[in-house]
């Protein structure tokens, strides 16, 4: 690889660079020179590559439209755009980084501080400090082009890392018959042991087969666990598509992430993670050329100096905090760390000195290596509700209980030897396949045999305790994300802010794009120093999903399961013959076919059909029928001859309004319900939650909402029209008003409701659904002759609000019971107990407050709801509805008022655009007072 | 919320298949004057918003249209146990 000529050409910020195959775009610009790759959040001050492993922010660039892209992650590819941000002009000569210069003006909650008055200048500095600070610009033609898709799966056994010890435990799951997915967010498996060729293993290459090629192993690369959530269930990122994941157990291996040391410019280009030099070294087949000083207390360092020798750097040093480092063939300065890094634009020296601060001494070189060991990645094991404490002989967060179905191997859990992480590996792989099947002895003898042997295992080598140098300076950044220094971090407890959770809320330490991965533990242990605690008592931040940045297209994207829209029989029907439709809950009703005025005149004088297919529809058997629908409903029922329907409402135990509907009696155990279109989903769920709790009542519910097709037909002519097309005997003496029939309707079972829902002679016909076009367009073709129309909701509306019809949600609210909502008549309360009694007979016996009457105004105006109601200067209620009534020649509607105006004749006073209408309280509806015509 | 629930006609499925319908509590007698007002009105409206383990009424909203009980601990959201209502239970809320 290293020698291959073939190449792909991408452009950085203008320029043109080639990149070998296979090479990252941030390695491909390394082995050109630019190690500039970003500007930071506050100062602007010149950041390169420190992590190479998409965790810290210094290479957040924008990639072909799409901003804060870590270069590092992205395999160089013909034709890349790749652009700098947050620099002006440019990010090599950055006019903004005077703010570095005035970083005394611009201590810890600057903010806060300063610009919280005048208050009107607020807008005016926040439109300057976004232009200034911050991350990439959304390129808003290009950012909505990409595809976001979802992908739901199940597995036994989730395995979250595939290192050593994600492998292990894979395998060792796999073979106990579990199905396994393995997630790992990198390209190839084999987690850092990729880039440390002294430590890996001959055997790993066969693990890595050996997964690879199981069938009961599921292999996701490039794929970040962002979540883990209750249940076991993963959120995923893999490219453009989240995979949801739900697993009955789950092993975490997400090993560590490498820290870095806080020192004196500490940020500058030059300054590299020994872990990120690894990957330039043996993924990006990278060179560094000049003199390298490594900072360490660990074999790691030693590794890596060794690595970059053979590669042609000259080591110029190697730090050790350490009283007695190891033997080397490299020139060791034992006990003194890194005091500061000299250079402006990139390192040009590292000045090294004591503890104690002085004295120091300067070593000249262009690179400075920090391996001051790892911090465990546990933040999904916190996400999960795990709990951890602080293990102080490792330095090292570790899982105290686990959640319930989850484990932990490896790095995470403090075995940083390799062999010792796959050993512990397999261990969770075992313990997990034991928890799935408890009968098998043989899985938990074997795991407590491994277990045995990993605890007899010699101690490693311990984890750094360095995290911050001791010397006195301002530019030691221990946030990088947020521009936040230690004097930042000590100031902000110096004011107050001692608790870890407030000292990140108001210094901003952690909360930028690394979210905490790069200084959480230097962090925490200057809190715990300021605070003269332990890093135990110190604690940790809360750690929530997404564990790494998502584009927010991820979590919007489109998912597997649609919204739903629910079409009549009928509806292609209205479509030709020119309605318009509207939203009615998931339906889509005709709205009007041609204006409301017509279909309101085709109603009153002649006869009109509109499609109810949307009423919710239940069916309820049973010998106890009765009984039950007389404990649902205010009303009485046990007088409900077979053949007869009846209006109803819903009420709830606090007597509150809940619905309406017709309730018919189809035969003696036998009733057919209705339910308003809205409410069908709600009344089943209601009828059937009381239904559970009285598991001895022989009810049987059917809810057949979407089964059967209905239409209203209406007005003085539709017994005419009906009339042709049955047999049964349509007259009043034979099907008066409020019958319920079964019978045939043009060739096809129906039951016919005689009901007057417009107030007009109608007849709601209930058919099967698939006979729903075949018996409307009969209607249609046979009321041709009396000039019949199909009418919409907004005819029906009209229509229904001149006799006063009240429409629940609409005319009513989550206060309104029926006393008061003009249905008083409806509340037996001499009936035994039913749902809402005790309230509604207490609302009886207080009076009502509030009333929801009929109104009509004289002038031309019509108030719109919910235009509000006055009542001796103060607000006293609101309109509902309020539609022209070409009936009563007026603006008619209905209105929520005290009780003390509430009386027929009453005069209200509506609020419209500031002026004060006058309206006259009606109690009998405006067409029709007797309802002769519905009862013709 | 993303744990899942043992529905006694289906099986197991995740949560956001059914609907919470609060804690399962006893209905008080409306008619036995013994009733005070104010436990009636503890009914209407106040919840028990119980840190630990509670009784509480679940439905199958997408698919089998059933309501059943379930025990589940608040703080961890495990649920110990699902089961239909048995006749003999006092009547539940």
């Amino acid at each position: 690889m290293a020698d291959s000529h073939e190449g792909v050409e991408f452009e950085f910020d203008g320029k043109t660079i080639r990149a070998r195959a296979g090479q990252t775009v941030s390695g491909a610009l390394h082995a050109e020179g630019e190690h500039i790759l970003s500007r930071s959040f506050k100062y602007h001050r010149p950041r390169g590559l420190l992590c190479a492993s998409g965790r810290c922010p210094n290479c957040l660039c924008t990639v072909n439209g799409t901003p804060n892209v870590r270069i590092c992650t992205v395999p160089a590819e013909e034709g890349l755009v790749v652009k700098t941000q947050n620099a002006w002009p440019r990010v090599k000569f950055d006019l903004l980084s005077i703010f570095d210069r005035l970083h005394k003006f611009m201590p810890v909650g600057f903010y806060y501080k300063m610009m919280y008055k005048p208050r009107w200048m607020w807008p005016v500095w926040e439109k300057f400090i976004r232009r200034i600070a911050g991350l990439g610009n959304v390129d808003r033609r290009t950012g909505g082009e990409a595809t976001y898709d979802k992908l739901n799966l199940f597995c036994d056994v989730a395995v979250v890392g595939g290192g050593w010890a994600g492998l292990s435990a894979a395998r060792e799951a796999a073979r106990a018959g579990m199905s396994v997915t393995l997630i790992d967010d990198q390209p190839e498996l084999g987690g850092h042991l990729r880039f440390d060729p002294d430590l890996a293993d001959a055997g790993l290459a066969d693990v890595i087969r050996d997964v690879r090629e199981n069938p009961a192993i599921q292999v996701w690369d490039r794929a970040t666990v962002f979540g883990l959530y209750e249940g076991n269930y993963l959120g995923i990122q893999r490219g453009n598509r989240m995979i949801r994941l739900r697993a009955r157990e789950v092993i975490v291996t997400t090993g560590g992430w490498e820290r870095p040391l806080v020192f004196e410019n500490n940020d500058l280009p030059g300054v590299l993670l020994a872990s990120a030099a690894q990957r330039l070294l043996h993924l990006d087949h990278c060179t560094f050329e000049g003199d390298a000083v490594v900072v360490t207390d660990n074999a790691q360092g030693y590794r890596v100096a060794r690595q970059l020798a053979a590669a042609g750097t000259n080591i110029a040093a190697i730090v050790d905090v350490r009283e007695n480092p190891p033997a080397s063939e490299f020139q060791v300065i034992k006990e003194r760390t890194l005091a500061r890094a000299r250079g402006a634009r990139h390192v040009t020296g590292a000045v090294v000195g004591r503890f104690s601060g002085q004295p120091q001494s300067t070593i000249p070189c262009r690179w400075i290596i920090q391996a001051v060991g790892f911090t465990p990645a546990n933040s999904l094991l916190y996400q999960n509700g795990c709990k951890l404490r602080h293990d102080e002989a490792r330095d090292h967060g570790i899982v105290k209980t686990y959640a319930r179905g989850t484990q932990s191997a490896g790095t995470v859990n403090g075995h940083h030897d390799p062999a010792a992480a796959a050993l512990d590996g397999r261990c969770a792989g075992l313990a997990a396949a034991a928890a799935l099947r408890p009968n098998d002895s043989g899985l938990s003898a074997s795991r407590d045999e491994l277990a045995a042997k990993l605890a007899a295992w010699p101690a490693g080598e311990m984890t750094s305790r360095h995290y911050v140098s001791p010397a006195q300076a301002k530019k030691k950044f221990v946030c990088l994300c947020e521009d936040v220094t230690e004097k930042d971090v000590c100031d902000a407890i110096a004011e107050g802010y001692s608790n870890i959770e407030t000292l990140k809320r108001y210094s901003t330490v952690s909360m930028g794009p690394c979210q905490g991965k790069m200084c959480q533990g230097a962090c925490i242990a200057i809190c715990a120093r300021e605070n003269q605690q332990s890093i135990e008592q110190t604690g940790v931040t809360t750690s929530r999903p997404p564990e790494q940045p998502l584009p927010l297209g991820l979590l919007a994207g489109r998912a597997l399961h649609f919204s739903l829209v629910r079409r009549t029989p009928m509806h292609d029907w209205h479509l030709r013959n020119g309605a318009t439709m509207m939203d009615a809950g998931n339906w889509k009703r005709p709205q009007v076919y041609t204006t409301v005025e017509q279909e309101y005149e085709a109603v009153r004088g002649r006869a009109g059909l509109v499609d109810v297919s949307t009423l919710g529809k239940i069916e309820l058997r049973g010998r106890d029928v009765v009984k039950f629908l007389e404990f649902i409903y205010p009303n009485r029922f046990e007088n409900l001859a077979v053949g007869r329907v009846r209006y109803g409402v819903i009420c709830d135990d606090a007597g509150i309004l809940l619905d309406d509907g017709t309730i018919a009696r189809l035969d003696t155990e036998r009733f057919f319900l209705t339910t308003t279109t809205g409410n069908a989903d709600a009344i089943d769920s209601w009828f059937r939650s009381w239904l559970a709790g009285k598991p001895g009542l022989d009810v049987r519910l059917t809810n057949i909402s979407g089964s059967y097709a209905a239409m209203n037909l209406a007005g003085p002519r539709s017994r005419d029209i009906l009339r042709k097309l049955t047999d049964a005997d349509v007259s009043t003496a034979a099907m008066p008003y409020l019958a319920a029939r079964q019978c045939d309707v043009a060739g096809v079972p129906a039951i016919i409701l005689r009901v007057g829902f417009v107030g007009e002679l109608g007849y709601e016909i209930h058919v099967p659904s698939q006979f729903g076009v075949h018996i409307w367009e009969a209607i249609i073709e046979a009321g041709k002759e009396f000039s019949l129309v199909p009418f919409g909701v907004e005819a029906q509306r009209l229509l229904r609000l001149e006799k006063k019809h009240l429409l629940p949600g609409v005319d009513t609210d989550a206060l309104s019971n029926p006393l008061e909502a003009d249905l008083p008549w409806i509340v037996k309360l001499d009936k035994p107990d039913f749902v809402g009694q005790r309230s509604l007979a207490r609302a009886s016996a207080r009076g009502p407050r509030n009333r929801l009457v009929g109104f009509r105004i004289s002038g031309d105006q019509i108030p719109q709801p919910p235009a509000l109601i006055m009542h001796e200067g103060k607000l006293g209620g609101r309109v509902t509805s309020c539609s022209f009534s070409p009936a009563a020649g007026c603006a008619v509607g209905l209105a929520w008022v005290p009780a003390a105006i509430s009386h027929n004749g009453d005069r209200i006073q509506i609020q419209v655009d500031g002026q004060t209408i006058v309206a006259v309280v009606q109690d009998e509806p405006f067409y029709d007072p007797p309802g002769e015509k519905l009862k013709s | 919320m993303s744990f899942q629930l043992d529905c006694p006609n289906c099986g197991i499925r995740p949560v956001w298949e059914f609907h919470f319908g609060g804690p399962s509590r006893k209905r008080p007698e409306p008619d036995d004057p013994a009733v005070t007002e104010r436990q009636w009105a503890e009914y209407l409206y106040n919840r028990p918003n119980t840190c630990g383990e509670q009784t509480e009424w679940w439905y199958h909203r997408s698919a089998c249209k059933t309501w059943f009980l379930a025990r589940r601990d608040t703080r961890t959201d495990q649920v110990l146990e699902t089961r239909l209502f048995a006749p003999q239970e006092a009547a539940g809320g």
